[in-house]
Parts: C-alpha cells; sequence; structure tokens
C-alpha cells in the first residue's frame, strides 16, 4: 500500500468515527473531502464496512463470560463438535415442533430460505422462524433470544418475575405479555405487536407499544418510526398471508424473498414504488410471484437463482 | 420534480427544510456515491420524512443530512446483501458439509477472541473508549468528560482502535 493511500485510509477512517458521533454536523466539510478525490467515497465505505464488521462482532460477545464452570476438561473439549451437532439436531425436526435441550451450550438456530421452524421453550413461549432467519439461545438463560438476522414471531408465556427479552444487535425488546413479530434485514429492526405489549429499549427513553403498533427503525441510532399495523395481520406469513398498508416494494420483495428462498432483486425503482393489500404465500415461487405482481404493479423474471422485479411498463406510475 | 412534492398541503416542517437545503443536500449525496440518482434518493427521503412522526428535532439540518447519509449506507448494505444472499443461497443447495453450523460458530468465536485481544493490546482506556463509543453508543463529548480526558485524546483512541480492527479485518478478509 503507498503512503498516499494509507493516508486517505486514516482520513476515511476519521471521517467514519465523527459521523458517528450524534453531535457531527460537519457536513459541508465531508461533502467538500468527498468530492476532493474518487477514491475518497471508496475509503470510506471501506472504513463503514470495516466499522461495522467490527461493531457486529463484539455486539455478538455473550453478556457474562459463557462458562461459569472450570476450564472444560479434555473430554468436553473433544465432544465440543459432537454437542454442538446434537443441539442442532435436536431443532432441526423438519417443519416440526423442537424443544431445547437444558444442558447443551448456546445454539444458534438458522433456517434455510423459505423453510418455517417452530421451537418451543420450556416456559410454554414459543417462537416461529421464518426463512432465512438466524437466532442465539443460551439455554441457562432461555427467556433472552438473540436475533441475529431475519424474522420470527415470539408467543411469550408472561411472566413479571422473568422477563422475556428479545434483543437485536444492541436493541433489547422487552415483553409485557405478547404476541409480537421482529424483523431484523441489515441494519434495520421492524417490530410489531399483535397482542399484548412490548417495551422498546426499557430505559429512559424506553417506547412502549400496544397491540397493533409497528416499530420501524432503519439504523442503529435512526430515530424510530411508528405506525398502525393490523394485529391480525401480525406474523401472517405463518399462515402464508402477507399483508401491508403503504408498504414499500423494498420491503414487500425482502419478505417475499425470505418465503419464497430466493433472493428478489429490485430495479428500474421498483423499489420505491408502495404497496396496500394482500399476498398469498401458497405454492412454487412461479406461482406465488406470478398471483403478487399483477397486485405490485411489477414483473418478476427469473435470473438465475434470483428473481428480478421490475415495474409495470404499462406506467402505473 | 416528484408529484408529492407540489402538495403543498402536505409539506411540513422537516420537507421545507429539504426544499431550502435541496442544493446543498443534491451535493452531498452526489459526492456520497448516488452520483445521476441523487435526486430519486432525495426523493425517497422526502417521502421517509412525511411518514417520520412530527416530532421535535433539535437540528433538522443535520438531521436530514444524517438521514440521507443512513440512506446511503443502506443502498450499498442492501446491494452487499443481496450478492451475499444470492451466494449463501448458492452455498445452501450446494450444502454437503456434516456440521456447518458447529464450524461456523467455532471460527466466530476465535475471530472474537482475536478482535477482543486486538482491542486490549491498545491498552485499557483505547479498548474502554471504543467499547464505550461504538457498542454503548455514547457520544465522544460525554466519553472526555466520563474519563476526564480533552476531545482530542478521545478521538485519538477511537483512530487507534478503528485502525486495528481494520487491520484486522483485512486479515480475515484474506483467510
Amino acid at each position: 500500500m503507498s503512503a498516499q493511500q494509507s493516508d486517505i485510509g486514516e482520513a476515511a477512517r476519521l471521517w467514519a468515527i465523527r459521523i458517528q458521533d450524534p453531535a457531527f454536523a460537519d457536513w459541508d466539510g465531508f461533502t467538500a473531502w468527498l468530492e476532493r478525490d474518487p477514491a475518497h467515497l471508496a475509503a470510506y465505505e471501506a472504513a463503514l464496512e470495516a466499522d461495522e464488521w467490527a461493531t457486529d462482532l463484539f455486539a455478538s460477545e455473550p453478556q457474562a463470560p459463557p462458562l461459569s464452570a472450570p476450564a472444560p476438561a479434555p473430554r468436553q473439549r473433544r465432544n465440543w463438535f459432537a454437542v454442538a451437532g446434537m443441539a442442532a439436531a435436536a431443532v432441526a425436526v423438519a417443519g416440526g415442533w423442537a424443544v431445547l435441550d437444558r444442558d447443551s451450550p448456546a445454539v444458534n438456530i438458522l433456517t434455510a430460505p423459505g423453510e418455517h421452524r417452530t421451537i418451543n421453550l420450556a416456559d410454554g413461549s414459543s417462537m416461529m422462524l421464518n426463512g432465512g432467519t438466524r437466532i442465539t439461545i443460551d439455554p441457562d438463560t432461555p427467556r433472552q433470544i438473540a436475533l441475529a438476522q431475519g424474522e420470527a414471531l415470539f408467543q411469550v408465556k408472561h411472566d413479571a418475575d422473568k422477563p422475556f427479552v428479545v434483543t437485536v444487535g444492541k436493541t433489547r425488546l422487552l415483553d409485557a405479555g405478547t404476541v409480537f413479530n421482529v424483523v431484523r434485514d441489515g441494519k434495520a429492526v421492524d417490530v410489531a405487536v399483535a397482542e399484548g405489549a412490548v417495551i422498546y429499549e426499557p430505559g429512559p427513553n424506553q417506547i412502549r407499544l400496544a397491540a397493533g403498533d409497528e416499530l420501524f427503525r432503519a439504523h442503529p441510532g435512526a430515530t424510530p418510526v411508528l405506525r398502525r399495523a393490523n394485529p391480525q395481520a401480525i406474523g401472517g406469513w405463518r399462515t402464508g398471508q402477507l399483508q401491508y398498508n403503504d408498504a414499500s416494494l423494498d420491503r414487500v420483495a425482502r419478505d417475499l424473498a425470505r418465503n419464497i428462498g430466493h433472493p428478489i432483486e429490485a430495479s428500474g425503482g421498483a423499489e420505491r414504488m408502495r404497496f396496500t393489500g394482500t399476498l398469498m404465500l401458497q405454492g412454487s415461487p412461479d406461482q406465488i410471484l406470478a398471483r403478487a405482481g399483477p397486485l405490485l404493479g411489477v414483473s418478476f423474471a427469473p435470473k438465475g437463482e434470483t428473481w428480478t422485479m421490475t415495474p409495470d411498463d404499462d406506467g402505473r406510475r | 420534480m416528484p408529484r408529492a412534492m407540489s402538495r403543498e398541503a402536505e409539506i411540513d416542517g422537516l420537507q421545507r427544510v429539504i426544499l431550502n437545503e435541496r442544493s446543498r443536500l443534491l451535493r452531498f449525496l452526489t459526492a456520497r456515491g448516488a452520483g445521476d440518482e441523487a435526486e430519486d434518493v432525495l426523493h425517497d427521503l422526502w417521502q421517509r420524512v412525511a411518514s417520520a412522526p412530527t416530532q421535535p428535532i433539535a437540528e433538522p439540518v443535520s438531521y436530514l443530512f444524517r438521514a440521507a447519509e443512513n440512506l446511503m449506507h443502506d443502498r450499498r448494505r442492501s446491494a452487499i446483501s443481496r450478492q451475499r444472499r444470492q451466494q449463501d443461497w448458492h452455498e445452501i443447495s450446494n450444502q454437503v458439509e456434516d456440521n456447518p453450523e458447529g464450524e461456523r460458530r467455532l471460527i466466530a468465536r476465535e475471530r472474537l477472541r482475536e478482535a477482543e485481544s486486538t482491542l486490549a493490546a491498545l491498552g485499557p482506556r483505547a479498548a474502554g473508549i471504543f467499547r464505550r463509543y461504538r457498542l454503548d453508543g455514547i457520544g465522544q463529548a460525554a466519553i472526555a468528560r466520563e474519563l476526564g480526558v480533552s476531545l482530542s485524546s478521545v478521538e485519538k483512541d477511537l483512530q487507534k482502535a478503528y485502525r486495528a480492527l481494520a487491520v484486522l479485518k483485512a486479515k480475515f478478509d484474506a483467510e
């Protein structure tokens, strides 16, 4: 790497650091720096990517040291893989129900795109995972679930003494007697409450979400936006229905992708169109998209494993 | 000009600020990677502002620039995760390993451990400042007050941490 390149990298990291600060105000200075050299933007993107990577990595740190037990004996160490494998197997009942083994270490549970899976917890709570979802549970603290990506519907047995908490990155959601749905897509978080209530970020700035409230936050640090949702429609993906009220097609495409198991690439401005209505998820991906296209005012076309979504050319917009 | 912008009735405070600061915002968006699509992104910003609940905002101009920055960041992220999902899908359909989940966890733990020791090697103050700033979301000024040090030493420590973690990421990426 040349000295000049590493100077640019250093400057880019400094901008990335400064802009993370809520008090940052020198946007014109940042614009001018970006304009000075086309290499600056790429360096800035790289700095952001590294920052995000590191933040995500540290956010996966367990709250407490993972093992209070003495250092693992050689036998346990040897069996580590087998234990993880068994824990994974215990929840991998195809399309059915599964119960977590309390003695296993913290488990990641993943669903393949298009796969639905139900996890029952010992306290009678359950969670239903949509496709392309990853959660982490430590059986020692089964009422603390980390949603790493994707979408899950939580049906919680409320217990005032044992709070049920879902963490999404650094954000905490505290149940107050509830059925609620959480989506994590990249940096964005969407929480919708079907029954009861959820406390978003318990603390001085907490927000109480009641049945029919939906909170969307585009980015950690972004201002959460509240809107009304139809409580009956929340978690509708379980029963093969997706309901929207003025949702961007960008979001609709991501929801469809999780459910059909193929990425959907929006182009030609389709991602900015909006939709109100219900989509049915029955049938093969071809059938689902063939039905959805006319409702959304777009055309879907297969492109390898991906589908593309483009606005209909009959000028709906 | 997008249709919504002509509907006077819907123009509220923040949207007025967008109109007033239009050229600054466009210039920023263009330089920030939107290029020819800067107008489209501004329109997106306009719509998002319209659907946000009205609440007092202390620094509306800064708020809008930050929202624009976040939009650009999200656009890039969704482009990247599209590519990645495509790749993941490909990997899932070609899966042959016996225990990819256990292996992934092992790698993730190993990487976290390395990142933790990278940070620890910078000394307790720099490591603590990084965690406070990036993981707890505390502003630099507040951290400087907490620790009784100057703003510029907070920034220097953050630079050290970011630099070391960028080097580590480059190393992992090459693996």
